[in-house]
């Protein structure tokens, strides 16, 4: 018996039994420098587990700067998929002197044939393996990832529809006979929704009697959601519309309803109890305490394994909320109905999962009059940052009258900005190409940004500078395609999301995409056919691999971001870094279409 | 000298015996670490508490054909030596006789070359227990691979006085220290030496 760490996956995937079938059944070998472990063609005899040392894939048939395919460091797996296939199809070499253990054949095989799950591991594909570590991290929680991917469909109730000639009485009866809490009344073709705090509100507080007709107080703006999609978009919903049920819509016809306690009875997260405390804040003091409580939010979706673009959906229609409940408690209502509060930035993309700073902006309607307007603006910057939203450094934010203006003045800025083109104002433009309105009459902002796509979009000068940015930073690998290891880690920021996400952005530009989130204008731009959909959809998961990865070094240092977005690779754990240099790969496959679109191989 | 003189008079009473294949000349190509865990240092009154072994073949270390005997807890086991190799009395409950471990020691070895880090204290051992109960030396090729060391750190660096500490060989030749002060673990981690030897880990550079 040796001692070999098997505290990584796949061994974790076998019991004790398992485990100690492997310490007993493995041998240990050495290779020089530079020697051929496995060569190409060659029948996959042993399971290779490096103990120490590194171990470079190559392909022989390829020219030698191109030859690496893989890179293999200690605690690294390699031979399995020889073994599989029956032959190997690339070479193994060593590239430092290399201590492996070595698994045999058919011990391996064995192990394959009595945990299942263990032999899935080795058929698994590259997606497959980042699913299964995702999985992994929801401690014991299976269910909670089943909830991530269970659809509408599968959670939602028998829909319970009257006619329009049933009375409020009927109603009632009918609602208590099946348990439920809401009924859809029909009027020929409309549906409409009457739940149980209705028909109260209609016989204690109007005084309706019971006979009268449940349709008169029906609503009929119903928040819809079809079968097929994710139930947690379902919660999303509920929670930006304020409302504790999603009408389930096929071909114009409901033929579901889905209640958010049926949705908690799958979910029992906090997510709700945050968004709740938020609606029911009266005070800022009570606002406050429970945007405090949102990293803790985010802390316990990471650990239920929730996919990153669902949570992020939740997090910005959370932080939606707080921000407009805020600008109500400080701003008029006269004020409110002639004005826009935006958020920009990543918090405009719906991509902030922690507060990290506030960017944001006001446009105003035309010849609207405000006088102390300048004062107010201070105060709810004041009130932001005693809501989490540290201040911008940038100093984008309303209390700057610079980012404050009426249509005609935000008009004549974009105007400004597209004609200088120097990297302020790219950057502003940039900047307001994310915009999104959390606060106020929205139609404000789709005629500044109507503006914005009418002055640009056909600019090709314009865009190739836009999009030059994109290139500013190079990407962290190295000449033959593996990780650089810096000692003090790579900027995942700088050498991955920022490529990324104004890319995209150049692209959803040029082809009038008004998404404002990556991942939106990602699927906007593959349905256009601007991006094929494969490709869009590798560049979503690129995307999310970074953020997540960078989210995580945030929770772990707990908001002092000042690193965050340094990733050390040595640190990470083989699987890990094997989808970081695929997701770097897109990223460098990205910034060539992107220079091959805009000219840019020269500049 | 004696060594030889004795080896051939014992090859002459046994060749006949159960043991005498033993003294055949060995013609394969495997070779065995061995390492011992002992109550004390003095051979003459050391016991064996554990006993490891492991074959060498084409380069690798076969740590899947392994043997790890523990032996009875003899009288001499002391706080000392507990200190050193970590198996207390309790740990030895059900192990081999000394008879019993040595047989199977030896259906292990058989005829091929041994190897160890200073073996001559782990030979003296073992044949000061094996003369009286089977009536022979252990016969096999020995190789010490501290010798081999100190042989090819000569052969490059002539003025360097080798440090022949078991940790500084093993972390000068880059091999890992596998569970020190284990029969097992010694074993292997001195058998993993010696590949790096043969390798031309001293040469080399």
């Amino acid at each position: 018996m040796v001692d070999v760490d098997l505290s990584q996956p796949p061994f974790t995937l076998l019991d004790d039994a398992g485990r100690n079938r492997v310490r007993g059944g493995v041998d240990l070998a050495y290779f020089d420098s530079q020697e051929v472990i496995l060569d190409a063609g060659q029948s996959g005899e042993f399971v290779f587990m490096i103990h120490k040392g590194e171990v470079a894939e190559l392909d022989p048939t390829m020219p030698a700067a191109a030859s690496r395919i893989g890179h293999y460091t200690a605690g690294d797996l390699f031979g399995a998929i020889s073994i599989l296939n029956g032959k190997s199809r690339y070479r193994f070499q060593a590239e430092q002197e290399s201590l492996c253990y070595l698994l045999p054949k058919a011990l391996f095989q064995r192990l394959c044939d009595d945990y299942p799950a263990f032999a899935e591991f080795f058929r698994q594909s590259l997606t497959h393996k980042a699913r299964l570590l995702t999985e992994r991290r929801a401690e014991g929680g299976v269910t909670m990832a089943g909830f991530m991917l269970a659809r509408i469909g599968e959670c939602m109730r028998e829909p319970l529809v009257v006619d329009q000639a049933t009375s409020i009485f009927d109603a009632v009866s009918t609602l208590n006979a099946s348990h439920a809490d809401s009924l859809l009344v029909c009027d020929g073709e409309r549906f409409g929704m009457v739940t149980k705090t209705d028909l109260l509100n209609a016989l204690v507080i109007e005084g309706l009697t019971q006979e009268r007709p449940a349709i008169e107080v029906a609503h009929f703006e119903l928040v819809t959601a079809s079968a097929e999609q994710y139930l947690f978009e379902a919660l999303v919903r509920m929670t930006r519309h304020e409302v504790a049920r999603v009408v389930v819509v096929e071909d114009g016809k409901p033929v579901g309803v889905v209640e958010l306690t049926d949705v908690l009875s799958f979910f029992s997260s906090r997510s709700y109890v945050v968004s709740l405390q938020v609606e029911q804040a009266d005070s800022l003091d009570e606002l406050a305490r429970a945007s405090a409580r949102t990293p803790e939010l985010v802390r316990a979706l990471m650990a239920q394994g929730v996919k990153l673009r669902f949570a992020m959906g939740l997090l910005a229609a959370l932080n939606g909320r707080i921000m407009a409940k805020a600008w109500g408690f400080a701003i008029d209502e006269a004020h409110r109905d002639a004005s826009c509060l935006v958020v920009m930035g990543s918090e405009g993309r719906g991509e902030q999962i922690l507060k990290t700073d506030q960017d944001n902006a006001l446009i105003l309607a035309d010849g609207h009059d405000w006088p102390e307007r300048e004062a107010q603006m201070r105060e709810v910057t004041e009130i932001l940052i005693r809501l989490g939203y540290p201040p911008c450094p940038g100093n984008i934010m309303v209390s700057n009258p610079e980012w404050v203006g009426s249509v005609s003045e935000w008009r004549e800025r974009i105007a400004r900005w597209a004609a200088r083109r120097d990297g302020d104002s790219l950057m502003k433009l940039a900047i307001m190409l994310d915009a999104h309105a959390v606060a106020g009459q929205t139609a404000l902002l789709d005629q500044v940004r109507d503006e914005l796509f009418e002055r640009c979009r056909r600019d090709e000068i314009l865009l190739s500078y836009f999009a030059r940015t994109a290139l500013r930073f190079s990407t962290p690998l190295t000449l033959f395609g593996s990780l650089k290891k810096p000692q003090h880690g790579i900027d995942i920021k700088k050498g991955g999301i920022f490529p990324i996400v104004h890319g995209v952005r150049t692209l959803a530009l040029e082809r009038g995409v008004r998404a404002t989130s990556t991942l939106d204008r990602l699927d906007a731009l593959a349905e256009d056919g601007r991006l094929e959909a494969s490709f869009a959809e590798d560049l979503g998961e690129a995307l999310a691999l970074f953020t997540e990865l960078r989210l995580r070094q945030q929770l772990e240092r707990d908001g002092e971001g000042e690193d965050a977005n340094r990733v050390v690779v040595q640190q990470l754990s083989s699987l890990e870094r094997d989808l970081l240099r695929e997701a770097l790969h897109m990223v460098k496959d990205f910034k060539q279409r992107l220079s091959q679109r805009f000219h840019l191989e020269y500049s | 000298m004696l060594r030889a003189l004795r080896r051939a008079s014992d090859r002459r009473r046994h060749a006949e015996g159960e043991y005498g294949w033993l003294f055949h000349p060995y013609t394969g190509n495997e070779m065995v670490a061995i390492d011992c865990e002992t109550t004390g240092l003095d051979t003459r009154t050391a016991e064996l508490v554990s006993i490891a072994a492991v074959k060498v073949r084409d380069g690798r270390v076969l740590t899947s054909e392994s043997l790890d005997l523990r032996l009875q807890r003899p009288a001499s086991l002391s706080g000392d030596s507990i200190r050193i190799h970590g198996l207390r009395g309790i740990d030895l409950a059900g192990g081999d006789c000394v008879e019993a471990a040595l047989d199977k020691l030896l259906d292990f070895i058989g005829n091929r070359p041994l190897m160890g880090w200073c073996l001559d204290f782990d030979m003296a051992i073992i044949n000061r227990h094996l003369r009286p109960r089977f009536g022979f030396d252990l016969p096999n090729a020995l190789i010490e691979v501290s010798q081999r060391y100190v042989r090819d750190l000569r052969r490059v660096h002539p003025e360097i006085e080798p440090n022949l500490r078991f940790e500084a060989v093993a972390k000068a030749l880059d091999v890992p220290v596998i569970g020190r002060h284990t029969a097992l673990g010694d074993a292997v981690t001195a058998a993993l030496m010696y590949l790096r030897l043969e390798k031309g880990a001293m040469r080399g550079d």
